[in-house]
């Protein structure tokens, strides 16, 4: 009997969420609830030029104006805009010159989530070992940027948003709100006129961008919502890959996190855009807590043959509502969108992407791999559309779907439109579950079911794991074993 | 929503839209401004005999809407019933077939929509079974190329009973024809399969909800559709499995070709599932004949437009192959034939 109670209390001491701490330091806040002084709060925070003050007084009028969808297979209560805080950031001096004015409190947070913010660290790292900058985004500020002066050398630009605003007007002037106009979705309106940091990329012509960008995203703050704006430029024949982490405290009640990215590709750029949602889930056995991840992300391929690759590992999150889209306008243009899916609990996720083609000899391909476990839902709602003048436009779409357990539930919505007669346009789906034959062959070698689980899954994922960057792919490796543990017994 | 709905009470805004998800891709409200006034009486008596009458052992005519159908086939009979929905002139009318059978009964139902003129019609037929049951539904859809026609089906199973069904359809200016099957009990089978082939700006949208409510659930499911010229087809196929309807096996495929510039195809195979020892697929492809294969007759010494319609009977052929009663399948494959060669 002694050691069956070990092995429960083992079991329960077992952290299921290992992001879930909070950090105690001093913030400072906009007044709770949403007006338009509140939104002249933050931009006079942000000491922003005027001409972004009424950008996004006009975005605040238009939401107003605005309902908000209900269309998506997630259910939720009501959220009342007025009971969140939209401004929220950790109280230090104005714009920190290096790391040691950065509160160690902080630079404590990254260290425990692993995310290297001292380039020397990084540097002192095994030689040849892989680097990259970050940007880290602490509730409404980015709190640090690394290797800003090694990227400037190559031209890049990689600064949070705010500062981008300030010091290159004319490039934020251009594309912001040009891939998802202001009033494009009620979230992303919402977004536009509360938008408070996020990262900016600018990548000259020509330029391979040196290392890899990353962005680290952390809401701490209780009631508040994180309202993050990203906008990513790639100049013709630039290249640039680029990877958002994101997590946050475990706490019992729900939290908005609606952010917009956009990317512009202009002709032979090539963006790749990876992420690993890791947001908390809410508690597994009554649904409470946890972040509804409402987020717009779209892609412009405006030049002839560029690219874009969107990879996204999505187990966090109590709702997760996003389609990552490419909107394929030059010739021979392509997109790429990679996701696994995974939700236990009571998580619900509504994803999938849109390819929408525009240009002749536009290619697209979808590979989406969803898994339900516990009592949660899990929904693959995609668009492929060929426009009359996408003349040998052709897409690849496979959704697979697994299911483990007897409560849960899974749902492909493809909507596919073709509009001229010279496309090739194919999709495939299957849902089933874990293979009996499978699991008892792979048992009968001696690994616990657990494993057993474990190991399918990850051949299950596999298409899409390759396609993430190296230290990504490990960590969501093991992203998707935590996921998914105690959802089989 | 409903064109039945709109047509009794005259109003329009009764009319599904572009904004109803369901019907996105099929817009009434759009298109008919004004719904026309009923549609004037006719008398069935004048028309010639239908295409299946041959077939058949009993034959009924819904002509214009009027004279509700009920069809009671009793335990353990065997029928085969030709069932007629013809319209006339440019009014509006809404017609309704009531189907029946007892337990062990099975029928052949042979169904034709025939129409001329600008009219707007809406049908709605039920079938339901009862255990052991067997159906086979093949449907026949001629309208007018500038009609307006709704079709729908409310099909429900029984435990071991069988339905299978092939819609052929050439179009109208706006034609839907729609099955909705549930199946409560187990063991239940189930084919429904759809060919579409339009030209001109004809439309046509098949669409289909299955909902396994039962075990052991069987669906198979195929469609097939040829579009040319400016006209556009629409597939809409769902399947649903509640929880608890296990080992339910369902396949769908949607295969369309588009045959010149302007062509539109839309599709949403649709799967929705809430239990976990199932295996559910769908397929679905939109594209131009394929070139190695056109390219491989040619080199044969097959003329090109021949080579065409070879490979264009071949791939509806598929479909067509599929449906049970052999003297029904000959009329069906004349009829797919004449409209591949026609154009």
């Amino acid at each position: 009997m002694a050691a069956v109670r070990q092995t429960v209390e083992h079991v329960e001491s077992l952290e299921r969420y290992k992001h879930g701490f909070v950090t105690e330091i001093a913030q400072e806040f906009a007044p709770k609830g949403l007006n338009a002084d509140v939104i002249r709060f933050i931009s006079g925070k942000k000491g922003e030029p005027e001409w972004m003050l009424a950008w996004r007084l006009e975005a605040f009028e238009r939401w107003q104006a605005m309902e908000e969808p209900g269309w998506a297979r997630v259910s939720f209560p009501r959220i009342d805009y007025q009971a969140a805080y939209y401004y929220a950031a950790p109280k230090q001096k104005a714009g920190p010159k290096s790391l040691d004015e950065v509160d160690p409190e902080i630079l404590e947070t990254y260290k425990k989530l692993g995310i290297p913010l001292r380039e020397q660290e990084v540097l002192a790292g095994v030689e040849g070992a892989p680097r990259y900058a970050v940007d880290a985004v602490f509730d409404s500020v980015s709190v640090v940027t690394t290797f800003r002066e090694e990227l400037a050398k190559a031209g890049v630009i990689f600064c949070p948003m705010s500062e981008a605003i300030r010091e290159h007007p004319e490039l934020v002037k251009t594309y912001l709100g040009s891939v998802v106009p202001v009033s494009d979705n009620y979230f992303a309106c919402l977004n536009s006129a509360v938008f408070s940091d996020g990262s900016f990329v600018y990548v000259p012509p020509g330029v391979r961008c040196p290392m890899e960008l990353s962005t680290y995203f952390r809401i701490n703050a209780e009631n508040s919502g994180q309202f993050e704006r990203t906008l990513i430029i790639a100049d013709r024949g630039a290249y640039v890959s680029y990877l958002e982490g994101c997590t946050a405290p475990m706490r019992d009640e729900n939290q908005l996190h609606a952010a917009v990215v956009e990317l512009v590709a202009l002709e032979d750029a090539e963006i790749k855009y990876s992420t690993v949602q890791n947001w908390y889930p809410g508690d597994p056995e009554t649904g409470k807590g946890g972040i509804y991840n409402f987020v717009t992300k779209r892609a412009d391929c405006r030049g002839d043959r560029s690219k874009v690759a969107w990879t996204q590992v999505e187990t966090g999150s109590a709702i997760t509502w996003k389609y990552p889209s490419c909107i394929l306008r030059g010739n021979d243009s392509a997109g790429e969108f990679y996701s696994i899916a995974i939700t236990n609990g009571r998580q619900q996720a509504d994803t999938g992407t849109k390819m929408i083609h525009l240009g002749s000899g536009t290619r697209s391909r979808i590979i989406s791999k969803g898994i339900s476990a516990g009592k949660s839902s899990n929904t693959y709602r995609g668009l492929v559309s060929a426009h009359p003048k996408a003349k040998g436009a052709r897409n690849f779409t496979q959704c697979d779907s697994l299911l483990i357990g007897k409560h849960c539930a899974a749902h492909t919505v493809p909507y596919v439109e073709a509009r001229n007669g010279q496309v090739v346009l194919e999709h495939e789906a299957t849902t089933t579950r874990l293979s009996d034959d499978q699991l008892f062959y792979v048992m009968q070698r001696g690994l616990s079911q657990e494993e057993a689980v474990q190991l399918l899954v990850n051949g299950f994922v596999k298409d899409v794991l390759q396609e993430l960057p190296m230290e990504f792919a490990v960590e969501a490796q093991k992203l998707v074993a935590i996921s998914l543990e105690g959802s089989v017994g | 929503m409903s064109l039945a709905a709109a047509i009794r009470d005259r109003d329009p805004a009764a009319l599904p839209s572009r904004r109803d998800e369901v019907w996105r891709w099929t817009d009434l409200r759009g298109l008919i401004r004004e719904v026309p006034p009923p549609s004037a009486r006719m008398d069935p008596r004048d028309l010639g005999p239908g295409v299946f009458d041959h077939l058949a052992t009993s034959s009924y005519v819904v002509a214009n809407g009027l004279e509700p159908v009920r069809i009671e086939i009793s335990a353990g009979e065997r029928t085969i019933v030709a069932l007629r929905f013809v319209s006339r002139g440019q009014g509006a009318h809404a017609a309704l077939a009531e189907i029946r059978l007892g337990e062990g009964a099975r029928l052949r139902l042979l169904e034709t929509y025939e129409g001329e003129g600008a009219y707007l019609a809406d049908a709605s037929l039920s079938i339901t079974l009862s255990p052991g049951a067997v159906v086979e539904r093949i449907v026949l859809a001629d309208d007018d190329p500038e009609a307006v026609s709704v079709s729908h089906a409310n099909v429900k199973l029984a435990a071991g009973s069988e339905f299978g069904q092939i819609v052929l359809t050439s179009g109208a200016r706006r034609q839907r024809i729609e099955t909705r099957v549930v199946h409560p009990d187990g063991g239940a089978k189930l084919r429904l399969d759809g060919v579409y082939l339009l030209e001109g700006k004809r439309h046509a949208d098949l669409t289909t909800v299955v909902e396994h409510q039962g075990l052991d659930g069987v669906t198979m499911q195929m469609t097939k559709g040829v579009v040319r010229d400016q006209a556009r087809g629409v597939f809409q196929g769902r399947i649903v499995v509640a929880e608890g309807a296990d080992r339910t096996d369902a396949r769908m495929e949607h295969h369309a070709l588009i045959v010149g510039d302007r062509g539109e195809v839309d599709a949403k195979p649709e799967l929705e599932i809430y239990a976990d020892d199932v295996a559910c697929s769908h397929g679905n492809t939109i594209g131009a004949l394929d070139q190695e294969a056109l390219f491989y007759a040619r080199q044969r010494g097959i003329p090109e437009p021949e080579a065409r319609a070879l490979l264009t009977e071949a791939f509806i052929g598929e479909v067509v192959d599929r449906v049970w009663f052999e003297g029904a399948r000959e009329i069906v494959r004349r009829w797919a034939a004449q409209r591949l060669r026609g154009a």
